[in-house]
């Protein structure tokens, strides 16, 4: 399912969480979005899913509007929040049972398979939440996610608070579905790395605006770094880092597009 | 059948959504076609297949909340802490100018239930919505293709069923010494002051959500809820008998005064059943009123709905 948002304003209160948004995601990518802290990564993730309205512009998923078919739409779309919490009193699998009734999804052993993905055993399906770590709960609402088999996977700073095999896992995770399903994967991230690993595409926010959008190699070719060409396969780490970084600055590097890497002001 | 396909079945079938499933969703297609974008909710919720949604959402949201009440211990004490007051109240207080009998009990019961039931409802509720969002659990239910207000119609539902069955089972204990001490012939009586109280504690708890649902710290809803019984339970009566006493109004305003307070429409529907004014104040001054039983069982009633109706409209504006 494609995304689309386009002019997108939002403002709570003083503040401006979008400022003009712009933004399109194909189907079937796996789409990063940077951007530093109150860029506006949330808000625009809070409005895919509408759980927000935008002041201005539309957003649209799989060419819906999302504040008129938003309940539709979140029937194939899975999101997980940047702060993911259960009631204490449930079991893993109870939580995915709630999901599954709400959801109306056939009793296929999708349960099952969803906990397995995720990397939790069955005994720690059958626990209460409130024995989960942050981790273990990262990954329950991971499963949540992929529970319905969705077009769209909306993952807001997934890997926040997991350990180094965590992130690994996590990663493994995105891999096979990128490998094994069409769906669109969007996911929103501070770590630069993890963006180049998992993303065929990816777009950096600032100021509730699109600074820079492109396919990572053309992102990574558009502002390499003195000594690049001679670091071998680093060179794409240090470009996407540069472009983000002129993307964020308040005075950006120029207006300019290069290698179909748009980079504005 | 892999181990965890049993589990996951053995869950299920423990599960009430088993119920849910098993009303005609198993033939939807696994991960089928993206359904066509065009009708609007109120559109499709008018029809069968959108009323059935509707309905499952709505029920299962309220397995859930009455699964986390009942293990979070809070059907066992509220129907312990009703028991214990019910049955001191039998054994060491009574009317002193009030009927005889078993009616006498029941008005205790009454003026008991005046304070306790608004106090227990207010704290099973208060934290249905803003709870559920400082869980983190809040932004996950929402983003599932359910409507907000089929969440918290849920809620209440879910809460309403743990308030009610231990208002029933601790009450329905007092009634049963009633019954062995006076006979079953005055089990009329109490069953009138038994479905008074479930329809005054519904009504204290879609207050207590309407409260939830505004709130954006528990602390700011626990705050409101204590305002709310401080109002309704102790000074709303105080103001109204000192209006009726000091001015000569009209049966209309005295109507007004009853409906405008649940805890009074409570006490009037299950006193003037008995034929008393034993529970003093102003209900005592209502003697004479006139409220016809059906017209206080329909105030109640608005009391339940209009304020989880007025909670599920505003929780479409509150901000994740």
């Amino acid at each position: 399912m494609r995304i689309d948002a386009s002019d997108v304003r939002k403002t709570y209160g003083d503040v401006t969480a979008l400022d003009g948004l712009s933004l399109s995601i194909p189907s079937g990518s796996t789409f990063g979005i940077l951007g530093t802290n109150g860029a506006g990564k949330s808000t625009l993730f809070r409005l895919l899913v509408g759980h927000d309205r935008p002041d201005a512009g539309t957003v649209a998923v799989g060419g819906s509007d999302v504040t008129e078919d938003g309940r539709r739409i979140r029937e194939r779309v899975g999101y997980l929040p940047e702060h993911v919490g259960f009631p204490d009193g449930l079991s893993g699998r109870e939580v995915l049972a709630v999901h599954s009734a709400i959801r109306g999804l056939p009793r296929d052993g999708r349960t099952a398979r969803a906990v397995e993905r995720v990397g939790l055993t069955p005994d720690e399906a059958d626990r209460r939440v409130s024995g989960y770590s942050n981790g273990m709960q990262r990954r329950l609402g991971l499963a949540t996610v992929l529970l319905p088999d969705p077009d769209v996977l909306i993952l807001d700073e997934p890997t926040a608070g997991l350990d180094p095999r965590g992130v690994d896992e996590f990663h493994a995770i995105v891999e096979e579905i990128t490998a094994e399903t069409d769906a669109t994967v969007v996911f929103c991230s501070h770590v630069l790395p993890e963006v180049e690993r998992l993303c065929d595409r990816a777009a950096v926010l600032h100021d509730g605006r699109v600074r820079a959008s492109g396919s990572i190699e053309e992102l990574a070719a558009a502002a390499p770094e003195p000594g690049d060409e001679t670091r071998g396969d680093r060179r794409g780490r240090r470009g996407l880092r540069a472009v983000f970084r002129a993307a964020v600055a308040d005075e950006p590097a120029g207006d300019s597009r290069v290698d179909g890497v748009e980079v504005t002001s | 059948m892999t181990e965890t396909e049993s589990a996951e079945t053995r869950s299920d079938a423990l599960h009430p959504d088993a119920a849910v499933f098993s009303a005609g969703d198993e033939d939807r297609a696994d991960g089928g076609e993206t359904p066509p974008a065009a009708a609007s909710e109120a559109t499709e919720s008018a029809t069968p297949e959108g009323f059935r949604g509707t309905l499952r959402h709505v029920f299962v949201v309220a397995v859930t909340e009455y699964r986390l009440a009942v293990r979070s211990h809070w059907a066992l004490a509220l129907t312990g802490l009703f028991v214990v007051f019910g049955a001191t109240m039998m054994t060491f207080s009574g009317s002193a100018v009030g009927p005889e009998g078993a009616e006498r009990v029941v008005a205790s019961l009454t003026s008991l239930a005046a304070y306790l039931i608004p106090l227990s409802a207010l704290a099973l509720g208060y934290d249905a919505i803003v709870g559920r969002e400082d869980e983190g659990w809040l932004a996950i239910v929402f983003s599932l293709p359910v409507r907000r207000s089929e969440v918290v119609a849920g809620t209440y539902l879910g809460r309403l069923t743990v308030l009610a069955g231990a208002t029933v089972l601790g009450f329905g204990f007092s009634g049963a010494l009633l019954v062995r001490e006076f006979g079953i012939g005055e089990w009329t009586s109490f069953l009138g002051f038994l479905v008074g109280a479930v329809g005054a504690g519904g009504a204290f708890l879609a207050i207590a959500v309407l409260l939830s649902t505004v709130a954006r710290e528990k602390t700011h809803a626990l705050g409101a809820a204590l305002l709310v019984w401080v109002w309704f339970v102790l000074v709303h009566d105080l103001i109204a008998l000192g209006v009726v006493a000091a001015f000569e109004l009209p049966d209309a305003v005295l109507s007004a005064f009853v409906f405008s307070n649940p805890v009074s429409a409570f006490r009037v529907l299950v006193l003037s059943g008995l034929g008393t004014t034993a529970g003093g104040g102003f209900t005592a001054v209502l003697a004479g009123s006139d409220l016809s039983t059906a017209s206080l069982a329909v105030a109640l009633a608005a009391w339940c709905l209009v304020p989880i109706a007025v909670a599920a409209r505003l929780v479409r504006r509150r901000r994740l």
